[in-house]
């Protein structure tokens, strides 16, 4: 696997030699490097993937990528977010929402959406769909996704206990959560 | 057209225009040689420095950035995005490029140098926007600043905000077909001269902006009156300096990468 950095527009190579990875793109039968990164030659079947990354400042949600958000308001219809981060790149100022039909999988009549975030949590979640013009739609409907991290009403962080519950570290009250299983 | 006198609702262009009068204006002859001793084909010397701004603090916002001069001509751009758009489209980002000159940037200092600070905002955006790979961002939008430091020569200054800029969005790491160079040359004494400083004033100059490894012109834009035949050939003669020019950007990515 040889490393080499190359610029925008570079060629890479034939694409019926080459498979093209992310950071490349295919004209007339070539394939270009599309960003400023290191130059990569992976094997695969059936031919071997070129790419080439960086470490990237900032992305934007895409669909089926999984992201950290911040509760910023919640209405009987939806909870709008404050998308922080995307996979494992910060992300700036994009707005997500997760309609009450998206928190959970199961029995999503009988959901509701103040006993499932509240402004102020931080929950993971995943992105649907490119949404409407304002924000992404967003889902938390496994069982991996939902609240990572909330404060109780008197101001203490509070953890899990089951995936509906979560309890506060000093004063042991229970809230309710609709919470990421972590463990 | 006595409806166009009493039309107050718009607002009327004048009754009666004609074409303006291009006075070629009197230079030293070209044979004498170039007053800082340059070839006809030489460019002044480049330098451009990719992540300036961006790379010093974590915390910057701006996503890419970049420094570059050439001769006596200094640009500084950044680069902000992909984020999100005020009126988003869902296929594609807006790109926008905001150029502006510094106060000081001219002969004569002034808060706003020119009037056409907007127009050359919309030709850059509609000249480097199609090298970027919009629809790989849909819903946002990435945004160019200039600011020219210093000036020299005006079609020169334009070439080198394109370059500018190509090499910020290139640093910010925004995906691009290729990195857009540019070079300008000036007519005189039916000669194409590269990279005209303020001195050199030319009746009639020519920039090409050029994508070369996917062999395509982004922009022309000519300044002045000319034949067709010499236009041609002064556009052919910059597509190749634009090749060199090239060359020096993506060196300048490489070593910010390093």
């Amino acid at each position: 696997m040889s490393t080499e950095c190359v610029t925008p527009g570079r060629r890479l190579g034939l694409a019926n030699e080459l498979d093209a990875g992310p950071g490349t793109y295919v004209r007339n039968g070539m394939i270009y490097a599309s960003i400023l990164g290191t130059k990569s030659t992976s094997e695969s079947l059936p031919k071997p993937t070129v790419q080439v990354t960086r470490s990237a400042k900032f992305a934007i949600p895409t669909i089926g990528s999984h992201v950290l958000a911040r509760v910023l308001r919640i209405n009987p219809r939806s909870a709008s977010v404050s998308i922080m981060m995307v996979d494992s790149t910060p992300c700036k100022d994009f707005l997500g929402t997760v309609r009450v039909q998206d928190i959970r999988a199961t029995e999503k009549d009988s959901v509701r959406v103040h006993t499932s975030f509240r402004p102020g949590d931080v929950i993971r979640a995943e992105v649907i769909s490119l949404g409407d013009q304002r924000s992404y739609y967003l889902s938390t409907a496994k069982d991996e996704f939902g609240v990572v991290f909330a404060q109780s009403v008197d101001g203490n962080a509070m953890v899990p206990v089951s995936w509906e519950e979560m309890q506060d570290t000093k004063t042991q009250c229970v809230e309710k959560r609709k919470c990421a299983k972590t463990f | 057209m006595s409806g166009a006198v009493n039309d107050r609702r718009r607002i009327n262009g004048p009754a009666r225009s004609v074409e303006p009068i291009y006075t070629p204006t009197v230079l030293d002859s070209v044979a004498k040689g170039r007053s800082d001793g340059r070839g006809l084909d030489h460019m002044r010397p480049i330098y451009a420095k990719a992540g300036p701004i961006s790379d010093a603090q974590t915390t910057a916002s701006a996503s890419g950035s970049a420094f570059y001069e050439q001769g006596s001509i200094r640009i500084s751009c950044a680069v902000y995005g992909p984020r999100s758009a005020r009126k988003p489209n869902a296929r594609r980002a807006h790109f926008v490029c905001d150029f502006q000159y510094a106060p000081f940037a001219c002969s004569k200092r002034s808060p706003t140098q020119s009037t056409d600070e907007h127009e050359t905002s919309l030709w850059l955006s509609n000249t480097v926007g199609p090298a970027i790979r919009l629809e790989m961002y849909p819903k946002s939008s990435i945004d160019a600043y200039v600011t020219v430091i210093e000036s020299d020569g005006k079609m020169a200054t334009l070439a080198a905000t394109i370059n500018c800029i190509s090499l910020a969005l290139a640093d910010a790491g925004i995906e691009m077909y290729d990195t857009v160079a540019a070079c300008s040359m000036g007519l005189r004494d039916s000669q194409w001269i590269v990279d005209c400083t303020h001195q050199e004033n030319a009746e009639c100059s020519v920039l090409v902006a050029y994508m070369p490894s996917v062999d395509e012109v982004t922009g022309v834009l000519q300044t002045g009156k000319t034949t067709l035949e010499v236009h041609e050939q002064g556009v052919q003669l910059c597509t190749n300096v634009c090749v060199r020019v090239y060359a020096v950007i993506c060196r300048a990515l490489q070593a910010s990468v390093e």
